[in-house]
This record gives C-alpha cells, structure tokens and sequence, in this order.
C-alpha cells in the first residue's frame, strides 16, 4: 500500500462558500491563512479537527468586514474628463459608417416625426370639450330605452306632454336633488345637412347663420367667454339671445354696440341681444353662432328641428354621479307613462367624455372616436419601436467590429460604467440628431398632416412642456436603441475578444432575427390595416345607393318659396333653364333622414295612449316600427332615380294620389310584416290612405346606419323641406346662374345657398376618409423604416461575408447565386413575420369593420397582397445591397488578406 | 492630547505586528498571540481587527511573494506606522504615569 497519500485537503463545500460570500480582493490573503492555518492544524491536531476548525474558519469569516466589497473608485456615468473623448469617438463613428449612421438617424427621426404628429393630434382630439373650467361637475344625461328589441341610448331628455305644454321630467331637479346645482338644456339638430342655416334681420342686413336653442345655467356652466352682457341673466328672457362676436360684428359692427339691440328672425320674430360669446373655438364639439331662450324654444312656439335635446347636470363639486343618477331616476319614474311598451333609466356621463365616448353598448358610454385616438396613439408608438429596434439591430449587428475597441479599452483600464456611458452617449447623441432633424421634418409635414385631418395642429416649439417631452422622448429614444449594444458589448470579457473568440451566441442571433421578426409583423399589420381601410372607403364612396346622387343639389325652403304658389311658380321657370332635368321638392334631404317617428326612444309628444304616428292594415295592438316618413313631390321617384319593386309611383292623372297614396320600402313592409301590400291601408298622423308602390330600398341617412322602413307621401304644399334640382352633367354652372336669378327673383328676402347632395355625401364618412390616409401615410413610413432597417442588417451581412462572396466567386458562384445566398435569411423573416401578423390583422379588421352596417368581407386576397407587397419591397431592398456585393470583383475582396 | 481611541485586543494585535517586525500576517499573529497571552482567537477576529487598524493609519501592508504552503497563494504583510508607534507610546506614557500614582502598598500588595 503506497503510504503517499493525496495531501490532505479541506472540505470543498466550504472553499465554494468563501468563494462566493468573500469579497474578491480579500479572497486571496483570508485563503491563504486559511489553507496556512488548515495545514498547521492537520501537523497538530490530526485531518478531522483541522477540517472542522477550517469550517468554523469559513462561518467565522462571514462578518461584514470580510463580505463587503471594496466600492471601487466610484467611477460616475459620465466622467467629466471623458464627455469630450465620448463625443469625438462618437462622431468618428457616425462619420466612418455614413451609410449606417443615415439610416438610423433618417429611419429614427421618421419615428419620431410620426410620434409626435400623433400625438399633437391626440392631444387636441382629448382637448375638445375639456376647457370648461367646471369640467369636473359637468355631467351629460343619457337615455336607456329598454324595449322588446333591446337596448338603445340616446343623449336626450325624457318629457311628457300635458297641462297643455312639453314638460320635462327632471325639471325641478335642482330643487329636488341636493347635489345637482344647475341643469342646462341645448337643442340639437340644428347644424348642416340636416338642420338648417337660420335667417337674421337688422335693417337690410341678412344673414344665415348655425345655432340652436339653450336654457339659462349654459352660459354659467360651461365656459364660452361672454365678452358683453351678463351670461347669468342672458337667456333669463324669452326674447334673449346671445351671439357669437363673429355675428355680432357682422350686424352690428362691435360686441358692445349690439347690447340691446333687437334683431328680426326668420322674419317672424324679434330677439333681443342680451350677451355676445367669443366665437368658439375648435375644442367645442357643440358649434352655434346663437343661442336662443329655451322657453321660445320649448313653449314659445318656435319650430323644432328634431326633438333631441340634451340636457347637462352641474353636480357639487365631490358628488358621487352614480348617486345622483340614481336620485333622478327616482324623480323620474313615476311620470313616466305606465302604457308605454318600453322603460326609460337615466345615465350620467361626464361632459368632457361626450366627444369621445358617444358610442353605447348595453346602456353603458363604451367607446367611439377614443377607438381612433388610441388605435393611432397606437401605431404611433409602433412607429417608434419599429424605428428603435432598427437602431438597436444594427448597433448589435455592428458590435462585431465593436467589440476589439471594446477589447482593447477594457485592457487599457477603461471600467465596465464608462463603456456603457460610450455606448449610451453615442446611441443619445444620434437620438438627438434624429430629433432635430424630426422637429425639421414635422415643421414641413405639418400642414400636410393638418390638411388631411382638418385639423389645425400647431407645433407648441415655445412652450416648456414641450421641450421637456421632446428631450424625454429623445433620452428615452436613445436609451432604449442603445440599451442592447451598452449592456452587452461592456460586458465582453477581453482576453476572448482580444483573441477573435467573439461568436454570437445562438440567443443574441435569436434575439437579432426576433426583433426583425416583430418589426416586419408591425409593418404587415399596417400594411393589411390600410388596404381594408381604403377598400372600406371606397367601398362606401362607390356603393350603389339605390339613388343617383350626382349631379343633385338641394337648398332649403324658406320665405316666400314656403307658400304653395310661389313654390309652383319657381319650378315652373327653374325648368326652363337649360341644363334642368327634373325638379321637385321634399321635406327631408333625402340623402341625410334623421327624422324617425314611432322608434322607442323615450320621449313622447302626445298623452293620448297607445298612440303611434303610422298605423296599417294588420297592425298588431302596441307593435310599433321606427319609420322614416317623408313627403315629396309628383316627380320624386323620377328625380331620385328610385326604383319601383311592386305596384306603381305617383302620378298627377290620377285623382287620389296626392290625398289617398302611399310608397314604402322593402325594409318598410318586412318589418310591418304584410303580404301583398299593394292597396292594404296606412296612415300617417291624420292622413289615412292606401300602398300604391313599393320602392326598392335605398339609402336614406349614412351607411353607418342600417336601411330603416321608409313612408312617402305626396304633400306639394308643405312649407318646410328642401327643393332639389337634377341638372345635366357638364352644366352646372349655368344652371346655377341660372338657377340664383330665379330665386332672386321669387325669393329676395333669402340668400341663395345650396349644397350639391355628394358633397354632403362625401362629408359624412369624412371620418373614415381622414382614417384611410391617415393609415396610408402610416403603413408607408412604417415600412420605409422597416426596409431601412434592413437595408442596414444586409449591408452589414454582405460586409461580413465579402471574403465568403470572393472565394465563393472566385470558384465560380454567379451573381444569382451569391444574391439568394444573402436573401434567404431575411425572405425566412419575412415569411415568418406575415404568418404571425395574419390572425392578428384579421381579427383587428373584423372589429373595425362590425362598426358597419356595409362592409367589404376580409378575402384571402388582401392579406395575400399586403404579404406580397412586404416581400417585394424587402426584397427590392435586400437586392439593392445584394448585387453590389455580389458583382464586386473578388480580386477586391481578397486582397485585403 | 488628542484622543485615540484603541480597544483592548486592538492594542494587543498592534503590539504583535510591532514585535513580528515585518513577519506579521493573519496566521502568523493568530499563534503569537496564543503564545505570548495564552489567548486563544480566531482568525476572523485577527483580520477584522487588522482592518480597522489599517483603516486607522496604524498598520499599513503590502503583499507579499507567493508562497508554496498556502497553494502559491500571496500573504499580506502588515507593518506598523510612525503614527502606529507614537500611539503605542501615548499609551504606554500614560500606563506609565497612572501607575507611578498608585499608592506604593498596592504596588507591593499586587506585585
């Protein structure tokens, strides 16, 4: 047996334990009297005990003198002695990669152009209705009407008709309920294309101008700046108006002057001045020149543009809304009327939410315009991560080369802190080239941006705020781009990069490749965002209407026009004009029917019981249908281009049909649910008659709203309404002339003004117009960021492997060849960017479109297209760096060895 | 007089390192104590102590060449400062004159 034995040795837990707890620059001596002492022992006391004492070492040794480590030299984030190094290093390397460092800061500064141009429109979107200084206690009621066929909310105010006037419900709430200090009425349905521009009176001045009805608190609650007059007792009586400063200079030459001053309306009425508000700005949805006394409005017989009125609760300041709602509901229930076949709760909504959240679903504020707001805050940010990781890829992609200077730096004594400030001040330096040249960009998109959005967007560059965001923005920016390569490349160990051992690990080319991934799915997401939206639009835009809306225009019936001969006398003579086609009239712009009778919505007009306005053969007792009835002219159906289904249209050889017929829609007999209705009865308010025709449907309001039952009459001696004349394409001018000496002639008292029916066509989807070039404008930069981005990886790519690409040509490879060896790494990326955004784009689409009673479907065909579009363009980009290197001569390349 | 404040066994290690003169390191002091007081430490004690004296100025070290019986590992070598031993006679003095104070029978009683 061999006596030399292994030496003696202590327990190898222990020595881990020391390791691990004991400060390093401690470690070596503390071992070592360890290792010493260990020694000692085993020559005295025998290996045991020596292990044991060693043990007792190790615990003992775990004092805070011996675990705290040495805080080395504090080296600060930025050394002051090395900022100007940093800077000229820096910039050296902004200089010696032009190529590298223009795409990072070009692609950045789109970023952030988009960032901030959505965000300065977020940010008015958010402002309108918010200036009210008592923006917190303003509350906006709204209705639940529960009925058989659901639930359906409405800004608008429950009343009942008796005693012989309108009286509403809630009318004494602010005696009744403790916490509710004022309640303010405003009418709506005043405003184009339904309502109608009003005519003012001073002298042989003659305006027409937008504005509605409101009760006294409106001045004193909401904060439209009376610049003449007392807003507390302005609209106190009946005769009060008040006027903008626009319209008080136009009839009165100043705010002050106007005090007082009476003013002649529709030539029926005299209003007094009694204030004068600052014209209003954009931030207020409500848009008015005038607002009259409410008890002219509600009981002073003037004529109502629809029955909606909304109504405002001024809460005390910390009332709980739901409390108080709750209270109104208690006050408002037993005057409902008990027969109606539906139920009616009242709703508060916070004033400043009404803009953006008019959207209900099940009796609840749940969405609407902040759908747009944050779907582009949203893409805004996209843009900008799109952007950052660009940034980030290439810095990785490039620390390669970095990672010697990293080396070299480290062996020279540069601590880990002052790497990562490198890093960190160039990634920040370049964010800030970026902003600047950003804030460059944004001062010539601007008025682009605002023409799109109709909007009137201004770059706040003199407000601190601002500056604050913006430096934010770019530190964030920077930081963000420059975490990777700051905290990655610092940590390299130097000996192995000094030797050439840098690999990428798998996890860092992973991470490389998933960034891009995401980066390309954003873009795809965009891209099939785009073509929907755009498909959608001009969808609507080219959608067979049922009617001919071109060449079609429309203006108001009013003054003399409104009496029955003169009215004669005007399409008499119009139809003499050359260039007229048909003309006729009818008591709603049929493009645009708000007016719906008989739908539950809360209010009734009436006390007679079960009473609805349209009654037919058949009915069942209570069954009700919310109809759009209209009365026109003989010649309506002809000048509309209607088509008749069933039955026949009006006509003057026949005797009854201005008394006795009818035509109604499809949508109108399905919901009435009659067979064969030709010759079965209806009525109308007093009006009994009989089905002549059954019109195919066609639209009547926007093709957000489903086809509703439509009634038609002939009634050519109503007073209201609008005249509508079909012209020959190609003459309009003419007509127009001709059209204005007519009505100059018939009609002095008026003004002549028209709207042609596809402009105001064209108005109402205005929204989803701004949407489609707004997300056009955005899926382009995004992907023009994305290519750059990979523009920057290829070119990096191709550099890496020009000695590959030497010898692989210098052995014969061909252009082609080398061109698809360096694309197939980023076609995979692609490929698997589009099969990740697919579901995620299809099912975003489908929830935008369900906000559609039209809509395109979602074929194959759109998501193969965005795909495809995707992989051309990467391509196109790849290849563009691609050839080049794949041309270059490989003498070139080799070379250099 | 400015006060310096110097425990007890810190007094004890300084006087070690003093008397090994440029031989004095963790183990080494560790035994020289337990022969020249009987007094058994342990060398967490030891070192604890000679970090606060170098803190204090007393001691100051450097590291020595590797040796083979720690595993080529290097010792620290302490040696004591002039402030070291200018404190170590600030103490001894005033020992020196307490004692003459004490009543002579003590003297004798204890001795």
């Amino acid at each position: 047996m061999n006596h030399f034995q292994v030496p003696p040795s202590p327990p190898r837990w222990a020595t881990r334990l020391l390791h691990w707890y004991c400060a390093p620059e401690l470690l070596e001596e503390v071992q070592g009297d360890m290792l010493e002492e260990f020694y000692f022992q085993c020559r005295h006391n025998g290996v045991a005990a020596a292990r044991r004492d060693y043990v007792r070492n190790v615990l003992g040794f775990m004092r805070p003198f011996a675990i705290k480590r040495k805080s080395s030299p504090s080296y600060p984030l930025l050394p002051m002695n090395m900022i100007g190094h940093y800077f000229t290093v820096a910039l050296r390397q902004v200089l010696r990669h032009k190529a590298f460092s223009a795409i990072n800061v070009v692609g950045l500064a789109i970023g952030m152009t988009c960032c901030m141009a959505i965000f300065l429109w977020v940010a008015d979107e958010k402002a309108v209705d918010n200036f009210h200084a008592k923006g917190d206690q303003l509350y906006n009621v709204y209705m639940n009407v529960r009925s058989a066929s659901g639930v359906e909310s409405v800004y608008n105010t429950p009343r009942r008709y008796y005693d012989s006037a309108v009286h509403i419900l809630y009318e004494d709430a602010k005696e009744v309920v403790p916490e509710v200090e004022g309640i303010a009425y405003y009418a709506t349905g005043y405003s184009m294309p339904w309502g109608k521009a009003e005519t003012f009176q001073v002298g042989d001045k003659i305006y027409k101008l937008e504005g509605s009805r409101a009760s006294n608190d409106f001045l004193t609650m909401f904060s439209y700046p009376v610049i003449a007059g007392d807003p507390k007792t302005a609209l106190q009586d009946i005769k009060g108006l008040a006027i903008s400063r626009k319209m008080a200079n136009l009839f009165f030459g100043s705010p002050e002057e106007a005090i007082g001053k009476s003013i002649r309306y529709e030539n029926k009425r005299d209003f007094q001045v009694t204030a004068v508000f600052e014209d209003l700005t954009p931030q207020s949805s409500r848009k008015f020149e005038f607002l009259t006394n409410w008890d002219a409005h509600l009981k002073g017989g003037m004529e109502w543009s629809s029955n909606n009125m909304e109504a405002t609760f001024l809460l005390a300041a910390g009332a709980n809304p739901e409390e108080v709602a709750v209270k109104i509901n208690k006050l408002v229930q037993p005057r409902l009327d008990k027969n109606q076949p539906y139920s009616v709760e009242i709703g508060l909504q916070p004033y400043r939410d009404q803009y953006l959240r008019a959207n209900f679903s099940n009796g609840k504020p749940s969405g609407g315009r902040i759908e747009y707001v944050r779907i582009f805050s949203g893409v805004a940010i996209f843009i900008l991560v799109i952007a950052c990781i660009n940034f980030m890829n290439l810095a990785t992609a490039r620390s390669v080369k970095r990672a010697k200077e990293v080396g070299v730096r480290k062996v020279i004594g540069s601590p880990r802190v002052y790497l990562i400030g490198q890093f960190f001040g160039e990634s920040l330096l370049l964010s800030f080239f970026a902003l600047a040249l950003s804030l460059l960009l944004l001062q010539v998109l601007l008025p682009v941006f605002n023409s799109v959005t109709g909007k009137n967007l201004v770059a706040p560059i003199t407000s601190l705020p601002t500056w604050i965001t913006l430096i934010a923005l770019a530190l964030i920016t920077g930081i963000l781009a420059g975490s990777y390569p700051a905290l990655f490349l610092s940590s390299l160990k130097p000996v192995r990069v000094l030797k050439g051992a840098v690999q990428f690990t798998q996890n860092a080319i992973w991470f490389r490749k998933g960034l891009a991934v995401f980066q390309f799915g954003l873009s795809i997401l965009l891209l099939i965002a785009t073509i929907v939206v755009s498909q959608q639009t001009s969808y609507m835009q080219s959608m067979n209407l049922g009617y001919n809306k071109e060449n079609l225009l429309y203006f108001t019936i009013e003054g003399e026009l409104s009496k029955y001969d003169k009215f004669q006398a005007f399409k008499q003579k119009a139809l003499q004009l050359p260039g007229v086609r048909v003309i006729d009239r009818s008591s709603e712009a049929p493009h645009a029917m708000k007016f719906l009778v008989d739908d539950n919505d809360g209010s009734a007009e009436t006390d007679e019981k079960d009473e609805s306005a349209i009654k037919w053969e058949g009915r069942e007792k209570g069954q009700m249908v919310g109809f759009k009835p209209t009365s026109v002219g003989f010649d309506f159906v002809k000048l509309m281009d209607l088509h008749v289904v069933e039955g026949r249209t009006f006509s003057r050889d026949n005797a009854t049909d201005s008394a006795d017929a009818f035509l109604v829609n499809e949508q109108a007999v399905k919901e009435m649910g009659m067979k064969d209705p030709i010759g079965k009865w209806v009525s109308a308010w007093k009006k009994k008659g009989h089905i002549i025709g059954v019109l195919k449907d066609y639209n009547i309001n926007s093709l957000h709203e489903r086809i509703r039952p439509l009634i038609v009459d002939v009634k050519e001696y109503e007073y209201f309404g609008v005249i509508l004349v079909r012209t020959e394409a190609g003459k309009t001018k003419e007509v127009l002339a001709g059209l204005e000496n007519v009505y100059k002639e018939l009609n002095p008292n008026y003004p002549f003004s028209f709207r042609f029916v596809e402009e105001d066509y064209n108005d109402m989807y205005r929204n989803e117009q701004v949407m489609s070039k707004l997300s056009n404008g955005f899926a382009v930069l995004a992907i023009i960021v994305s290519c750059l981005g990979l523009l920057g990886l290829v070119m990096f790519s191709a550099e890496q492997r020009t000695r590959e690409i030497g010898i692989r040509k210098a052995l014969g490879a061909t252009v082609s060849s080398i061109v698809s060896l360096l694309s197939q790494d980023f076609v995979k990326i692609v490929l698997v960017s589009f099969v990740l955004a697919t579901p995620i784009a299809a099912y975003l689409m489908h929830q935008w479109l369900n906000g559609f009673a039209f809509k395109i479907d979602l074929s194959w065909w759109i998501f193969g297209i965005a795909g495809m579009a995707a992989l051309v363009l990467a391509l196109l980009t790849i290849s563009f760096q691609a050839i080049q290197s794949a041309r270059a001569n490989p003498v070139e390349s080799l070379r250099s060895e | 007089m400015k006060r310096v404040y110097l425990g007890e066994f810190e007094e004890i290690v300084l006087l070690i390192v003093a008397v090994l003169e440029g031989a004095a390191y963790g183990v080494n002091i560790m035994h020289e104590i337990l022969e020249q007081t009987g007094r058994s430490v342990r060398l967490n004690q030891v070192h604890a102590s000679l970090q606060r004296l170098e803190e204090k100025g007393m001691i100051v070290s450097k590291m020595s060449d590797p040796t083979p019986e720690r595993g080529g590992r290097r010792k620290r070598i302490f040696s004591i400062t002039a402030y070291g031993s200018s404190t170590l006679r600030d103490i001894q003095q005033v020992r020196a004159t307490l004692w003459s104070a004490v009543p002579s029978n003590l003297k004798s009683f204890t001795a």
